[in-house]
């Protein structure tokens, strides 16, 4: 699903390996995210929000129509 | 030394590799009853002890299944209700195949058979009962 984790990451100027060693993931996973391949966790997505400084709604939120694409 | 793995997504596809390996060794141990039993009968391929892995597998997959199962009905009868039931019933199967065996054998066998069916049956529906009171609270 669409998000706007790549945006949040770059405006905090993180790399994609930085937020992984912040979370605690690997940096295919970020990257799975970000490509929108892969559906974290609820807990997955509030740390990746902690790191970014952004809302869950700011990173996550996709209108309904945009859900179906 | 190995790292512990703290990836969410890493644990999943290690879940899903496991299962993938149940599935390996389930078919091995299937091909192996298999051959047993082909080539020296049914009794060899009883008393091979991969037998007992294979029933012994059955079993607790039935038993960790209940748990699904139970989430998945409708919860609109009472667990009590449906307990009593499943006694009355089992009750009946293991007196009939206790009767049975007793035809064929002696009394003895006849009871300890309708004995170890309705132990079996009363045990799986105990189990049922206790998980669908502990969803009700």
């Amino acid at each position: 699903m669409k998000n706007n984790v790549k945006i949040a990451r770059v405006q905090v100027n993180l790399t994609q390996q930085q937020l992984a060693e912040k979370i605690g993931v690997t940096r295919q996973t970020i990257s799975l995210i970000e490509k929108g391949k892969y559906n974290p966790t609820l807990k997955l997505c509030l740390s990746i929000c902690d790191v970014v400084q952004k809302s869950l709604d700011e990173l996550f939120w996709v209108d309904k129509e945009e859900r179906t694409k | 030394m190995m790292k512990k793995i703290t990836d969410e997504r890493l644990k999943l596809k290690n879940l899903e590799n496991i299962r993938v390996l149940f599935m390996v060794q389930t078919i091995g141990i299937i091909g192996i009853l298999g051959y047993d039993l082909v080539t020296k009968g049914m009794g060899s391929m009883t008393d091979n002890p991969v037998w007992y892995v294979l029933i012994l597998t059955g079993v607790v997959s039935a038993y960790l299944s209940m748990s699904i199962s139970v989430d998945h009905e409708s919860s609109k009868n009472s667990p009590k209700k449906g307990l009593i039931i499943s006694i009355v019933v089992s009750t009946f199967i293991a007196i009939g195949f206790g009767v049975l065996v007793t035809f064929t054998g002696d009394l003895g066998a006849g009871i300890l058979v309708g004995g170890i069916v309705f132990v079996c049956f009363l045990a799986s529906y105990l189990y049922l009962y206790y998980l669908r009171t502990k969803r009700q609270n």
